[in-house]
């Protein structure tokens, strides 16, 4: 055992500089090109599962394919029927599973699993973050079809992955992820297909700004 | 050379060329300069080249015919780029454009030879002359390949980047001419997403070698367009319509992408794709010099180019009317105009390597370096064919006309439908338009609101004249094969298409379709209506197969120590989407670590399956094969999973971690195919069961210590677990903190055949706890092993894997697991099979195998042999045990020779044979199990 702890780290390498944030190993770049990619892997995801008109269900507010924010910050993104993916600040991962399992009623079947270290998590912003990802996912992701709120679970660049439109300040603005394992693969194919249009990686941070 | 060139002409109104910047290139090795918005033919048309190529079959001079993308005569490479079109590309400063299909120069073509024999070069040359004898076929095949047209790749090219997008647009219109235009337009502003794709590198179409009038319509249309928020893809072709409206778009000449192919769901697809002049055959018709009226209005007005000095005119319609203008205008000498609306024609043009004169009907010579033709019109119903109409020819028009027979998402426009002023083409384009919207879904009018169909006017029918020319100038076939092909019974469209190729040539059948069918018709004598054309497939244009591939997707996993096993020479194992390390070096080094000391190897990939709920030991009781209601918290056990044939999918262990919390190990490579079969049985089957399945594999680092310091290594780096045989024996989990990290999971089981822990970290600390084991390990020679060395550790224990010695047809008792299978138990998933399998007995038998001569590695699949030839038995694993100093098989053997003692005979590769023991057990060390239970 190492004195100051072990430190998480990301299945993306962080492009240097390099910083410990929140027990993460993390990017310290900050980019302001157009557009941007960045590692998010270190926010805490919890997965709750329960019946898709549960007592949960009602507590999320949030139905398939749509997200909303709690009174906590946490977003709540309708992952599938009857499942929710649950995203905080770092190290959140077991207030996040504490506050989802005391939801359930106790009649209701309801399992809630920590994925913060299963899934790699990326976020693309910039106006060209719909052309970028529309040359790796087949998903109409206009304003019409995939507004600000969506979440969809896709095949990008033949890898399942699960695509969350969450706007920042208006900009467009997607949440990415994956299995871990293939974290790295995703953030160089979305790397390579925002080339045309500018992109660069950016560092984390926490909150958003 | 100057700018201007010779042939430069003053400004003029629709030019697209910018003067100010001066564009060198070289064409075969000769200095010249164009200008910005040149393409490369009128750059070097404007100094005066003439001949740009050599015909594809005789090797004919060939110049500028069309000035457009399609231009069959004017391929060049240009750098590394072969089949570059040089009547669209646009030149670029420091090109290298050079000739194809000319050997050794456009000049003195060798290949020039086959007009001389072009008479043995009929249709269908090629299948009777290369036929026999076979043997010769190679050299046929080298003398012919250096005739062949086509540039010339390099082995250096640097990759262009291709790739693919998706793209949704409720309104794709293709074409952007007048009618275009306006459906765009017009659909834009109903609210509709529209996606505009001209196949040039600007809008406009005919409207841009118009006059004042339409050069005014142009620009407010063009400023229309861009104010309506439509999309527009210039230097863009609309390839293929495919079922549902899929559209395919090719995209060219981006930025920082060589061509992009966009797949488009489209809800209504307006097909405005105008009108394509069609060339006239007669004698000499391919000669440098002689062009189509629409090439000269191009070369005048879009590249201020003089296309020659002295013309002769051939006009059937206003078009060509406008090209005596436009020539006369550009100080061309023209020496005659021969009208054919009055009945008028040429003969023949002169001249050897370009035109120098014309034979006019009435036997006069003119002289002349430019020939000018302007005879009707092909419609480019290719788009239409694809969506199911069969255009009809309308003799009146002398063109094909598109019919209603349409599904209603797709509707045509313009110049392909009927004529119209250009005002006319917008209104109906506008029309149709609003309706594509309508369609789409955007409240316009509905289906009966489409604008009256224009009409085609009257046009004479003009297609071979009273001499023999060229048809098809991509494939060089001319009116005599077709009419000769007609006599050896070649007389539908699509055989005479089959067998002399004409229409099947880069250009696709765009410029030579109608003149094939009419000189056919003419053979046979038919009518063009009663032939019909052939069907247009796609692609409309030549995709290359960069376009088509796009980038490379080929997800890859990484274990969170992929680092580590790259930083130390980890020679990479592709297994499935998984990178693992196959060895560090030398495998058999690993093993002996492993039984002398302790290793580690990076498991990750095994799958990992989170359970929980109640019902979850009813699930595992269903999908294996052995007993699972007394499983305690902290046991773990090994499991069999059949399929409902009885045939073994997988194995692995499940571990209970408390009351309602399980953890599921699959095989690496069934991780998902396990997932899934959980899920169908529970959501098919059993959907009252409450079981949450959740796949675990990448959330935790798996980590297998193995070796007899295993435990004390282990032990080192643990809290709050007691490691001791008794605390925490053989086929246990337990739940602590290792290296500083919570959370981890560790059970005892033994795939190598020792002491064994397997443990389960956070992943994000998988790297961190790696690294911890090896440094803590040191003293204990603790090193890593890769898979090599855990595929000989579980041989040499004779541990069994999943779909390496078992196969499709491998069911349970086969594959020597009768233990485990309880048939007593209610039911579970493949028990009817294997109580039949039970009762009937198994033909082959999984057995351990030991070559007599232990040296002799035998390779994984060898048969083995009974007598001359029967095949009694395989091999399915095999390696040399470095523990044992000899050759070790697992591998099935009939049931009557597996009886231990046995000697059966493997044949190998190379067709000798050697014998071999079959074992008593499957393990060929430690059978009873005492390294793994210390």
């Amino acid at each position: 055992m190492s004195e100051t702890g072990p430190v998480a780290r990301s299945p993306i390498r962080p492009p240097a500089p390099v910083q410990v944030h929140s027990g993460w190993v993390v990017s310290a770049l900050r980019s302001h090109a157009p557009l941007r990619l960045g590692d998010r892997s270190p926010l805490a995801k919890v997965l709750v599962r329960g019946a898709a008109d549960g007592t949960v269900a009602d507590r999320l507010g949030v139905p398939f394919g749509r997200t909303g924010r709690d009174e906590h910050g946490t977003l709540v993104v309708g992952s599938g029927p009857g499942e929710w993916l649950l995203v905080a600040a770092p190290g959140a991962a077991s207030d996040v599973v504490a506050r989802a399992s005391a939801d359930a009623d106790g009649e209701e079947f309801v399992s809630v699993v920590d994925l913060t270290h299963g899934r790699a998590l990326m976020r693309i912003s910039g106006v060209a973050a719909e052309q970028t990802l529309n040359k790796v996912c087949a998903i109409d992701l206009s304003d019409r079809v995939t507004p600000d709120g969506t979440a969809f679970r896709s095949s990008v660049a033949r890898l399942a992955t699960d695509v969350v439109r969450d706007d920042l300040d208006g900009q467009r603005s997607y949440l990415v992820h994956c299995e871990r394992s293939s974290g790295q693969y995703l953030f160089d194919v979305l790397l390579d297909a925002g080339r045309e249009f500018g992109i660069e990686p950016d560092g984390f941070r926490y909150p958003e700004e | 050379m100057t700018a201007t060139g010779g042939f430069r002409l003053p400004a003029q109104p629709g030019e697209l060329i910018d003067r100010s910047r001066l564009l060198p290139f070289t064409w075969n090795g000769q200095r010249h300069v164009g200008l910005a918005g040149d393409t490369i033919t009128s750059a070097l048309a404007a100094d005066g080249v003439r001949v740009f190529s050599r015909s594809f079959k005789y090797h004919r001079p060939r110049g500028i015919l069309t000035a457009s993308y399609i231009d069959p005569g004017v391929t060049v490479q240009v750098d590394d780029e072969p089949n570059v079109r040089a009547s669209h590309r646009r030149l670029a400063a420091g090109m290298t454009v050079t000739r194809q299909n000319a050997w050794p120069s456009l000049r003195y073509d060798v290949g020039t030879a086959n007009q001389l024999v072009g008479r043995f070069l009929t249709a269908g040359f090629y299948y009777k002359t290369f036929i026999k004898p076979q043997r010769l076929w190679p050299a046929y095949e080298s003398v012919l390949q250096r005739f062949a047209s086509g540039g010339r790749l390099s082995g250096d090219s640097v990759h262009g980047y291709y790739d693919k997008r998706y793209a949704h647009p409720d309104v794709l219109v293709a074409g952007g001419g007048p009618a275009g235009m306006g459906a765009a337009l017009a659909a834009a502003q109903a609210g509709a997403r529209v996606m505009l794709v001209e196949e040039e590198h600007e809008l406009g179409g005919s409207l841009r070698w118009g006059g004042v009038e339409e050069l005014a319509l142009l620009s407010e249309l063009r400023a229309a367009v861009a104010a309506a928020g439509v999309e527009v893809l210039v230097d863009s072709v609309v390839a293929g319509r495919y079922d549902d409206n899929w559209v395919s778009v090719l995209q060219r000449g981006l930025p920082e992408v060589q061509e992009r192919l966009v797949k488009a769901r489209v809800k209504t697809l307006v097909v405005a794709a105008g009108l394509i002049e069609r060339p006239f055959v007669f004698s000499g018709n391919d000669l440098p010099g002689v062009m189509l009226g629409t090439a000269v209005r191009r070369l005048v007005n879009l590249y201020a180019v003089r296309p020659g000095t002295r013309a002769v005119v051939l006009s059937a319609n206003p078009e060509g009317d406008a090209a005596v203008a436009d020539l006369r205008r550009a100080g061309v000498e023209v020496a005659a105009v021969v009208d054919a609306r009055r009945g008028e024609d040429i003969h023949r043009a002169l001249g050897k390597r370009e035109v120098t004169g014309v034979e006019l009907a009435d036997g006069s010579r003119v002289d002349c370096d430019l020939l000018v033709t302007s005879i009707g019109w092909t419609t480019p119903t290719s788009l239409l064919n694809m969506a199911g109409d069969r255009p009809r020819f309308d003799a009146a028009a002398a063109r094909f006309r598109p019919t209603d027979d349409l599904p209603a998402s797709v509707l045509a426009a313009g110049g392909i439908v009927g004529d119209g002023t250009p005002e006319e083409l917008v209104a109906h384009g506008r029309g149709v338009g609003a309706a594509a919207a309508g369609r789409a879904g955007f409240g316009g009018p509905s289906l009966a609101d489409l604008p009256p169909p224009l009409t085609g006017r009257p046009h004479p029918g003009l297609f071979r004249g009273r001499t023999h020319g060229m048809v098809d100038f991509s494939e060089d076939v001319s009116s005599k094969d077709i009419l000769s092909a007609a006599r050896e019974g070649y007389d539908s469209a699509e055989l005479v298409k089959r067998y002399t190729t004409a229409t099947m040539g880069p250009s696709q059948g765009k410029l030579e379709t109608v003149n094939t069918i009419a000189v056919l018709a003419e053979a046979t004598g038919s009518t063009i209506a009663e032939l019909g054309t052939t069907v247009w497939r796609p692609p409309y244009a030549p995709i290359t197969l960069g376009a088509l591939a796009g980038r490379i997707f080929q997800p890859v996993r990484y274990s969170p120590m992929q680092a580590w096993h790259e930083a130390h020479g980890a020679q990479p194992l592709v297994a499935g989407m998984w990178i693992r390390p196959d060895h560090y070096g030398d495998p058999a080094a690993e093993v002996r670590t492993v039984r002398e000391r302790v290793g580690i190897i990076d498991v990750t990939p095994l799958g990992k399956l989170d359970l929980r709920g109640p019902d979850v030991p009813r699930l595992l009781n269903a999908v294996y094969v052995n007993k699972w209601s007394k499983l305690e918290v902290g046991s773990v056990r090994y499991g069999v999973m059949c399929a409902e044939d009885g045939v073994v999918m997988d194995d692995g262990v499940t571990g209970r971690l408390g009351p309602d919390r399980y953890l599921m190990s699959t095989t690496s490579s069934g991780a998902a195919a396990v997932w899934e079969h959980l899920e169908g049985w529970l959501q098919t089957e059993r959907p009252e069961w409450q079981v949450h399945v959740t796949p675990l594999t990448t959330s935790y680092a798996s980590i297998n210590i193995a070796g007899p310091r295993s435990r004390e290594l282990l032990a080192r780096l643990t809290e709050g677990v007691d490691l001791s045989a008794e605390a925490f024996p053989y086929m246990r989990v337990r739940a602590g903190r290792i290296a500083g990290v919570d959370d981890c999971f560790m059970w005892r089981i033994g795939f190598t055949g020792e002491l064994s822990y397997e443990i389960h970290v956070p992943a994000s600390f998988g790297l961190h706890v790696w690294e911890a084991l090896l440094d803590r390990g040191r003293d204990l020679g603790a090193a890593a092993f890769g898979v090599e060395a855990q595929r000989i550790l579980r041989l040499e224990k004779g541990h069994l894997i999943v779909a390496q010695d078992t196969d499709g047809l491998t069911k349970a008792f086969d594959a020597g697991l009768d233990a485990l299978v309880k048939l007593d138990k209610d039911d579970f998933i493949g028990r009817r099979e294997l109580v039949w399998s039970h009762e009937r007995g198994s033909a082959y038998t999984l057995v351990g195998l030991q070559p007599v001569d232990g040296s002799v590695v035998p390779p994984e699949a060898c048969q083995i042999v009974r007598g001359a030839n029967t095949i009694v038995g395989r091999i399915t694993s095999s390696r040399m045990s470095p523990t044992l100093g000899r050759s070790v098989c697992l591998g099935y053997v009939l049931a009557e020779l597996a009886g231990p003692g046995s000697l059966v005979t493997v044949q190998l590769p190379d067709g000798a044979r050697i014998q071999a023991t079959v074992m008593p057990h499957l393990a060929h060390i430690d059978p009873e199990g005492r390294r793994l239970r210390v």
